[in-house]
């Protein structure tokens, strides 16, 4: 259970292992963003551990990297795929970070410190806890922005938090706006002494 | 309709791959401490971007393109551009063993750099550029996260004198500092 | 590398060469149909009662009841102020515009991004390429007040696309 809850809090990838940034940076300009990206991160993050940490004794050290890589690129590819099938609208604005999941440096470190070396329930838990971990920062992130950068809150269509200024802060949505967020929130959580040693 | 130079002044200035396009942020935030570490790292990205952007064009021309399977393209390029950095870590290191201690750790940490597959994705898919278009883009878009990360090296080498209160000090100044260089790099837009 | 290592490494390739083929299989008719449905979808709001074949890269839209020429829809690219912006611009046949669409922009949110607003765009509609300028350049398009580049962008890439398609209503008088 605790592999499952690190990923949370006391060693989120992003905010405490400092992971994964790109796609936290520049998708969270909305919320529905943040939450296909989150969805296709788990579809490729607990997969991929998965499949390693059961063939882990099978494959040599020496290409066990590029082994990885292969198997982390195959569901990313499939993942790629269906979103551009069946959410066309998210393949445009989702991008190139889709494919850039096989390069998220949260799939790759997890399943090379943990899948490869520990049985599958474990490796499964611990790649929840992280893609979770890694789904509610760019949730909570994408929050921040979309409101104060558009001043409501749009999810598929409906209207979660309705518009509450004419006025929104726009460099929010704007690159400036995604590292301001970050360090911000870091600073936060370091004040209330939730992350240490960063 | 492709304007080299605008291609060039795009990726180092209007569209910095790190500031505006938030890709090799992880290695941006991580070897920026010191001037000398982030040079080094800045040229082994654009020497590998530049190497990368030419070598997954031929491959995504005469081999995915005419075989119809483009969508093997993540696979295909992220198996090149590691098969790549290997290859030429190896090389420095027998050949070349003083610039290998200088700059061969940053070696592995590139193969999974974001910015490396995002140009090379951007080069073939977004963009669609001619083979000496790619080079210049992934050679340009070396020098931009050169630039990017010099920048911020020098920044914190000047910071580390400075009275920063507690809780922002190393992360998250790293962050404020980058949200003022975008807000600067903005102000570049409209050039091209 | 030895044999094993190899060995192990190529089976993985293909296992993953496999899988890829058979979703890519399965998906490529959804892609297809998808696109293809945007299209006609866009096609059809600049000429409501029309049907559309696509000749030399343009759309020709005819008249679903009598099969008659209505007009002409291209697409086109401007270089803006944040990277390119894809238009679809829908031509009478008379070679007067229709209707134009912003596809794609990455412009400023706020300022040049207000070129897809309905007022910057309505202004378009029922010129001829001659009037296709801004009005501070000669022309008749009021630009966006602080987005004079995004409105140049636009209005350079519909004027440069109707010079180039120009000898379609010229021949028809």
């Amino acid at each position: 259970m605790k592999e499952f809850t690190k990923g949370i809090l006391k060693r989120n990838p992003i905010f405490y292992l400092m992971l994964g940034l790109c796609p936290t940076l520049a998708i969270t300009t909305a919320v529905e963003n943040a939450l296909i990206m989150s969805a296709a991160f788990l579809f490729v993050m607990i997969p991929s551990a998965a499949i390693i940490s059961m063939v882990r004794r099978w494959i040599p050290r020496n290409v066990r990297i590029p082994s990885f890589i292969v198997i982390i690129a195959t569901f990313t590819t499939i993942i790629d795929l269906l979103i551009h099938g069946f959410l066309p609208r998210f393949y445009e604005v989702l991008g190139i970070f889709i494919p850039l999941i096989v390069v998220n440096c949260i799939v790759m470190g997890r399943v090379e410190a943990f899948a490869s070396k520990n049985p599958v329930r474990e490796s499964i838990l611990d790649a929840a806890g992280m893609g979770i971990g890694f789904s509610a920062a760019i949730v909570v992130v994408s929050i921040i922005r979309e409101l104060l950068g558009r001043g409501y809150v749009e999810i598929f269509g409906y209207t979660v938090i309705p518009s509450f200024t004419r006025s929104p802060i726009g460099v929010m949505i704007l690159p400036p706006g995604a590292f301001l967020t970050i360090g911000i929130i870091i600073a936060i959580f370091k004040k209330k002494g939730l992350l240490k040693g960063v | 309709m492709e304007n080299l130079l605008a291609i060039a002044v795009g990726m180092i200035l209007v569209n910095n791959i790190v500031l505006t396009r938030f890709l090799g942020l992880c290695s941006f935030f991580g070897v920026s401490r010191r001037i000398r570490d982030a040079l080094g790292m800045g040229i082994a990205v654009t020497f590998v971007m530049t190497c990368s952007a030419a070598i997954t064009w031929f491959v995504y021309e005469y081999l995915l393109v005419p075989a119809g399977i483009q969508y093997m393209r993540i696979v295909v390029f992220i198996l090149v551009i590691a098969s790549f950095v290997q290859m030429v870590e190896v090389i420095v290191r027998k050949k070349a063993p003083s610039l290998y201690r200088a700059m061969g750790i940053y070696l592995p940490l590139i193969t999974t750099n974001c910015a490396i597959l995002g140009v090379v994705l951007i080069n073939t898919e977004v963009e669609r550029y001619s083979f000496v278009a790619s080079t210049v883009s992934g050679f340009s878009a070396g020098i931009g996260y050169a630039l990017a990360i010099l920048l911020m090296a020098g920044i914190k080498e000047r910071l580390e004198i400075a009275e920063i209160p507690e809780s922002f000090r190393e992360s998250p100044i790293g962050f404020i500092i980058a949200a003022l260089l975008a807000m600067v790099f903005m102000g570049f837009g409209g050039m091209v | 590398m030895n044999t094993r290592e190899i060995m192990v490494l190529t089976i993985i390739c293909i296992i993953s060469g496999f899988c890829l083929f058979a979703v890519h299989n399965l998906v490529k008719e959804r892609i297809e149909k998808t696109e293809n449905t945007e299209m006609i979808r866009l096609l059809s709001e600049i000429f409501p009662s029309s049907e559309f074949a696509e000749e030399n890269g343009i759309y020709l839209a005819r008249s679903k009841e009598n099969g008659e020429l209505e007009g002409y829809i291209a697409m086109a690219e401007g270089k803006g102020y944040g990277g390119s912006i894809s238009l679809m611009i829908g031509i009478h046949k008379d070679g007067t515009i229709k209707k134009v669409k912003i596809l794609k922009q990455g412009e400023t949110p706020g300022l040049g991004a207000r070129i897809t607003e309905e007022n910057f765009l309505a202004q378009f509609e029922g010129k001829s390429v001659d009037e296709v300028m801004l009005k501070r350049d000669g022309g008749t398009i009021d630009a966006i007040s602080g987005a004079t580049i995004s409105s140049r962008a636009v209005v350079e890439a519909v004027r440069e696309k109707m010079l180039e398609l120009a000898y379609l209503w010229r021949s028809a008088g």
